[in-house]
């Protein structure tokens, strides 16, 4: 595998996080930029959150693809914007000060910032491992033909689901040829 | 009892489950609107009532799940089996209650805000377009849980990054503190004009009126538990392919260890569904509504006399427009997205959970009903709430008549503590001993019981008013 190729793999992977974390930049960003009400300001604000959290989310998707991770589960991401997020803010705050006052200065009270920074990730997690769920395993199946850790993932998400639904179809399959048990004294009659 | 086996839980505590739809209809005006009022009025000592409000809800919300999951019947027909009266209360009074469209209003009113069209015709658009797609959708449940997880994914994504961007740690460690201030209740909140209103946001803190129920019958078309033997309720157009339902629920062998073992998995599952996403998310939304609600009033003075006056609508503009004047229009239009947002997700999922409650009671205890499958019953449920609900958008009073508010207030808090006596009832009778509730869950649903019924009660007799 060239170096492109694993540069392409990589960046596939971080694709869905990258956008779930784009977008939820772009959003904040974009509300702090309108302070100033102009359009330069709005896209740099947007880059200034949307990038950090973009790129971030992106690294969620390749932590994924190493396989230590569980699917789905919140503790791992929970842990992961928990240093993630209010470094993402921290960025954004920093390049914004720097923007309009041109030199690069720190929040007043900054450990008051990253702890509450760090408090609303929890909320950020839960948010974006919510999207990063719906979107990624369509985009892994996707790129899955040419992209071997893509399809390999896929391969755990289908297996999730696979085993879920056996699960639901071995109940279901026994439903005809049920057996009846005698009520236990003092139990109620269910066949009523 | 015809006996079953109980099916696997899911391999991972996975974080899509039927709890989106608690989230979708608890996370409403109470959440954005009520609380931050309160904290705004009192001061955010006040919480630990919410505190309070959204713990009960979560463990009313985990016995709702021991039954539906034990034997993938609704609440409905635990009740029914318990005494059939009680079911025909509930049945009337979803139809009391839930018919008239006043909720669509606050959120088609900022969609207005945001859009220039009339609100009427949002909602009146809005309600035919929810009714054609969930007529032509070919699992019901399958695609609102989609809908809703995404719409609810964003809106959890946005509030973290808005209250990230606007509050500070003061807001928030404030915001926390008060939730630990047990037993603070001033004085004012003793008043005839506020104790309805503190007791009403307690009660309505959360999933409020029958929502909880209605949570029996996502769970069980979701195939969590025993409910993997019922068929999964289809669109109008898919009725054709709807198996045939069971004619009651089903019991799995408490005996086999190994059955046991599958119990204890699903009850974690649910466990971790109830206080992640559900409190969770609650709390989430309400600190975050706080902070913006503390934001405002700081920005602007007016905010907080009109948050405190009881005009939601003037108080919403308000805060609006002091987000707007902070961070421009936009900052306003993205405040009044999220209160569409959230008129849209409570639409959504009543119109989906009325039409199921109601088309479940009937199917299994209105003679001949059964002449129909499950997916006719609910589509004319469906259609009748949206017809009914146009109707009264453009000829009638949205909330109802005047003369009956408080009566559908009444109803609706009346319904929540004769749910936990409910709740009692089928848990502790019904089913079989090893799966139970313990005692301190008995002490915490009998508690409910008395809170709701007792304030709504006292409310009444103290100050001649009903909670809300």
């Amino acid at each position: 595998m060239t170096a492109r190729t694993r540069l392409r793999s990589a960046a596939e992977l971080a694709f869905p996080g990258f956008v779930v974390g784009l977008l939820a930049g772009a959003a904040g960003g974009a509300l702090t930029a309108f302070v100033a009400g102009s359009a330069g300001w709005a896209l740099l604000a947007t880059l200034a959150l949307g990038v950090p959290l973009g790129l971030l989310g992106g690294g969620y998707g390749l932590v994924l693809a190493t396989g230590r991770v569980r699917l789905g589960v919140f503790a791992p991401a929970a842990l992961y914007w928990l240093v993630g997020f209010p470094l993402a803010r921290l960025v954004h705050e920093v390049v914004t000060r720097l923007a309009v006052t041109g030199r690069v200065a720190l929040p007043d009270d900054l450990l008051g910032f990253l702890t509450y920074q760090a408090v609303i990730s929890a909320g950020y997690a839960i948010g974006f491992l919510w999207l990063h769920e719906r979107i990624a395993p369509h985009w892994f199946a996707r790129v899955g033909g040419h992209n071997p850790a893509a399809q390999r993932l896929v391969t755990r998400y289908v297996a999730h689901a696979r085993s879920v639904r056996a699960a639901r179809q071995r109940a279901r399959s026994r439903r005809p040829g049920s057996r009846r048990r005698p009520n236990r004294p003092g139990q109620p009659d269910w066949s009523d | 009892m015809p006996i079953r086996k109980l099916p696997e839980a899911p391999p991972s505590i996975h974080l899509l489950g039927p709890t989106v739809f608690l989230v979708a209809l608890g996370v409403g005006m109470g959440e954005s609107y009520m609380w931050p009022r309160l904290v705004l009025v009192f001061g955010p000592e006040i919480r630990w009532l919410f505190l309070i409000g959204v713990t009960l809800q979560a463990v009313v919300m985990l016995e709702m799940a021991r039954y539906a999951m034990a034997t993938g019947e609704s609440i409905f027909f635990g009740a029914a089996r318990v005494f059939k009266p009680l079911m025909w209360f509930f049945f009337a009074v979803a139809i009391l209650v839930y018919i008239w469209p006043g909720h669509l209003s606050a959120g088609a009113a900022a969609f207005e805000r945001i859009t220039g069209i009339p609100w009427v015709i949002a909602a009146c658009v809005g309600l035919v377009l929810v009714g054609v797609v969930f007529s032509l959708a070919k699992v019901i449940y399958n695609l609102l849980e989609n809908v809703l997880s995404l719409l609810i994914g964003v809106l959890v994504v946005g509030t973290a990054v808005i209250a990230a961007l606007v509050g500070d740690w003061h807001d928030l460690s404030s915001t926390l503190a008060g939730m630990f201030h047990f037993g603070y209740f001033p004085s004012q909140a003793l008043s005839e004009s506020w104790f309805p209103i503190v007791v009403g946001s307690i009660a309505f803190a959360g999933p409020s009126g029958m929502q909880q129920m209605w949570y029996t019958l996502h769970l069980r078309d979701s195939g969590a538990g025993m409910g993997a033997h019922v068929p999964s309720i289809r669109g109008l157009r898919h009725a054709g392919a709807e198996e045939a339902m069971p004619a009651r629920g089903f019991m799995f062998d408490t005996s086999d260890p190994g059955e046991m073992a599958k119990w204890r998995g699903w009850r974690r599952w649910v466990t971790f569904d109830a206080l992640l996403l559900f409190w969770g998310i609650t709390m989430l939304v309400t600190i975050s509504f706080t902070v913006l609600a503390q934001a405002a009033s700081r920005q602007n003075p007016d905010v907080r006399s009109l948050i405190e006056s009881g005009d939601r609508e003037a108080a919403l503009n308000a805060m609006a427009d002091a987000f707007s004047s902070v961070g421009g229009s936009a900052l306003g239009t993205v405040f009044f997205g999220f209160i569409a947002l959230i008129g849209l997700n409570a639409t959504l999922g009543l119109f989906d959970s009325f039409s199921r409650g109601q088309a479940d009671m009937t199917y299994f205890f209105v003679r001949g009903a059964r002449r129909f499958r499950m997916a006719h019953l609910y589509a004319a449920y469906l259609w009748g709430l949206i017809a009914f609900g146009i109707l009264i958008l453009l000829f009638g009073p949205a909330d109802g008549p005047s003369s009956i508010l408080d009566i559908l207030a009444f109803l609706s808090t009346f319904a929540m503590g004769a749910y936990c006596v409910v709740l009692l009832l089928v848990n502790n009778t019904l089913l079989p001993k090893p799966i139970r509730p313990k005692l301190p869950t008995n002490l915490v649903i009998g508690f409910g019981a008395v809170f709701y019924l007792g304030m709504l009660f006292y409310s009444l007799v103290r100050f001649g008013v009903v909670v809300g």
